[in-house]
């Protein structure tokens, strides 16, 4: 008996499982993470604080969760008895301090975002002083601010707050509704408490809220996904980020708490991202980038259709600042022609800015090159035209023909030209610009 | 007898509302300082961060900057409750406008003591925000281009805030300011010169917006037009 799920998936993306054997970036950088040296660090930070230009955007990075979720590989630990935290807070304050005093005079922030970890690991009282200290040391009078939520640390209290602090837009941290899978996952909250905390957030004055969910969880069948997103859609998030599941317990210790026996299969989660799609774009979601969705009068979906998308370390983004200041253990700061990353140990990221140091340790100088390899693979993940001209060599020919000939994208001229069925595979088209992973067309050729 | 018994802001402060044990405990770790005008709040020999009520006075936040120059960050009144971190290991001070009397807690021992009164942790929340508000106000006070802007919002805002400190709750605006200080400390407060901000009064004056009459006081006659010119 065919169940739900399959009978509505007609549309599904077609499966070509050699386009995908090969580990590809995110690219929410480039170049990546994995380009970063120790080579780069306070110096160019200094230099790129004082330089910066145009409109600023602010990420706070609070490490900490009240309960630690098996499947996460993020920077994070437990709250404990909260002494950590305050300790953290008070090197985050001097930070502040540090960073906003290299900044030119007259730099305006546009946005402030708060993530981890679960910022709501805070007090609210906490947070709002957090907020305050931004907002005067940076003189950021009415900045948009986005907050990351734990549905199962939220309490009126932080409704209050996030009314009083004028917080727009937030996301709150799903994965699934499945009560068997948020088992095996860690992760315990109820369908009712989701939807509380909803009612709360709209209440609060939150216009665009966004979900986060997964799909490739132990356990995870089609008809769990449909109910998670039919939920989802029910509860109208204003935008959904639909993320696979990554098992690698040998870089990430705590995911050996999840059964790695009940995981789909590499065919099953693509089945499984492309049945998401689906359901998403027939229920009236826009399609962002290869795993984000949005409603159409969200403003994620309206820079889309501007073709002005851009993407950064928080994922798919309306954002047009050049300028993003990451503060905290381990934040990454992006400017035009360099990123820094910060100090991602919480006990050595706190000595550093307590001496009055910067906390940058290591990231990447952007050459031109980069940057503008760097804006054609953004065009690629953002599903639009990308002009390939400077870069339609040999190797990069090779490595698109076996794309062309599955019909997963088009090549008009130099123009790459995306459709229905391209994003699935973007990431691995993007790749072929990228300088810093080894080229393979053989790889590739071998399958046709 | 308690100090609190007699505090002339008991009825508007944080503490408002607490019972006579708990005023006593909070009594224990709380210290009261007298500060004269020009002075800087400090708890000697103790680096820990502080709050504070104020009992009579009005105080500035201020903090340096890079070039060496003094950033007001926001102003303080009687009632009002100092929460933002300062002291020695921030970077924000708070200094006497005028003679202040204030009643001082460590910021670890003042939380703690939140924690354990549910009804005082959420008054210390709602100050909290409101003190976010205001910092934000005086943010967009400290971004406007004209003298006039600055001048006529500091009026409006002190009318606000300088009220009967007895009064209970958020009285209405009060029409009639008595300035606790004279035009040089508001011209250093807005950053502006003595003679600009003594032209902008004058200016309201003949404009008819406001009445001074004498030099420490100001009587608000049309607040529409006063709020018009702060843009």
């Amino acid at each position: 008996m065919r169940s739900n799920a399959q009978a509505q998936s007609n549309l599904m993306w077609p499966y070509y499982p050699d386009l995908l054997a090969r580990a590809v970036p995110r690219y929410t950088s480039y170049p990546t993470a994995a380009e970063f040296g120790t080579d780069v660090g306070v110096a160019e930070q200094r230099s790129a604080l004082e330089s910066a230009q145009g409109p600023i955007s602010l990420y706070a990075h609070i490490p900490y969760c009240s309960q630690l979720c098996w499947y996460c590989g993020c920077n994070t630990g437990t709250v404990g008895n909260g002494a950590r935290l305050a300790t953290y807070l008070e090197a985050l304050t001097q930070e502040i301090a540090l960073v906003s005093a290299l900044l030119p005079h007259g730099s305006h922030i546009g946005r402030i975002a708060f993530g981890g970890g679960s910022p709501n690991a805070l007090t609210p009282i906490q947070f709002a002083r957090l907020l305050d200290q931004l907002v005067v040391a940076f003189r950021a009078h009415a900045p948009q601010i986005s907050i990351e939520i734990d549905p199962r640390d939220f309490s009126p209290d932080w409704a209050a707050t996030l009314k009083g602090a004028g917080v727009s837009h937030a996301s709150l941290g799903v994965q699934t509704f499945a009560p068997h899978i948020q088992a095996a996952i860690g992760r315990v909250q109820p369908t009712a408490q989701v939807e509380s905390v909803v009612a709360m957030l709209r209440e609060a004055g939150v216009r665009s809220l966004n979900f986060d969910l997964m799909y490739g969880l132990p356990g995870q069948t089609p008809d769990d996904l449909q109910d998670s997103l039919a939920r989802t859609i029910a509860l109208r998030a204003d935008r959904i980020a639909l993320f696979g599941y990554a098992h690698v317990p040998h870089l990430i210790p705590r995911q050996r708490l999840i059964k790695a026996d009940a995981l789909p299969d590499q065919q099953a989660r693509f089945m499984m991202a492309a049945f998401g799609y689906d359901v998403l774009t027939r229920a009236g979601y826009v399609p962002i980038g290869f795993d984000h969705f949005a409603l159409p009068d969200d403003p994620l979906a309206l820079v889309t259709q501007q073709g002005v998308l851009r993407r950064n370390f928080q994922g798919f983004t309306e954002d047009q600042a050049e300028t993003l200041i990451g503060l905290g253990a381990s934040s990454i700061s992006q400017f035009p022609d360099r990123i820094i990353q910060n100090e991602k140990n919480a006990g050595r990221y706190r000595m550093r800015v307590s001496s009055g140091q910067l906390a940058g340790n290591g990231g990447v100088l952007r050459s031109a090159d980069d940057r503008v390899r760097g804006a054609v693979i953004t065009d690629i993940l953002c599903g639009r035209p990308a002009e390939l001209a400077p870069y339609l060599s040999r190797t990069v020919e090779e490595g698109l023909a076996p794309f062309l000939a599955r019909g997963v994208a088009r090549l008009e001229g130099t123009t790459l030209h995306p459709n229905a069925d391209t994003a699935p595979y973007a990431r691995s088209i993007a790749s072929l610009l990228d300088v810093y992973r080894a080229q393979a067309p053989q790889r590739f050729s071998s399958a046709i | 007898m308690r100090s609190c018994d007699v505090c002339v802001v008991r009825n508007r402060a944080i503490c408002a509302g607490l019972s006579p044990d708990e005023l006593d405990s909070l009594n224990r770790i709380g210290r009261h300082r007298n500060i004269a005008a020009g002075q800087a709040l400090i708890w000697e020999g103790d680096d820990a961060l502080l709050v504070a009520n104020v009992i009579e006075g009005v105080l500035k936040l201020s903090t340096g900057t890079r070039d060496g120059k003094e950033q007001i960050v926001g102003v303080v009144y009687p009632s009002d409750f100092i929460g933002r971190p300062f002291g020695q290991r921030s970077q924000h001070s708070v200094t006497a406008l005028t003679d202040a009397h204030l009643c001082v807690f460590s910021r670890n021992d003042f939380d703690s003591f939140a924690r354990e009164h549910p009804e005082l942790e959420h008054k210390l929340l709602q100050r909290t925000l409101d003190e976010l508000d205001r910092a934000r106000n005086w943010m967009v006070l400290l971004g406007r281009l004209s003298a006039a802007e600055r001048v006529a919002a500091f009026l409006l805002d002190m009318s606000e805030r300088l009220g009967n400190p007895a009064c209970e709750g958020n009285a209405a605006p009060h029409e009639s300011i008595e300035l606790p200080f004279g035009r040089q400390q508001i011209a250093d407060i807005l950053g502006l010169t003595i003679e600009t901000v003594s032209r902008q009064i004058a200016r309201f004056k003949a404009d008819g917006i406001i009445d001074a009459p004498s030099r420490r006081s100001i009587h608000i006659v049309d607040r529409a037009a006063l709020t018009a010119r702060a843009g």
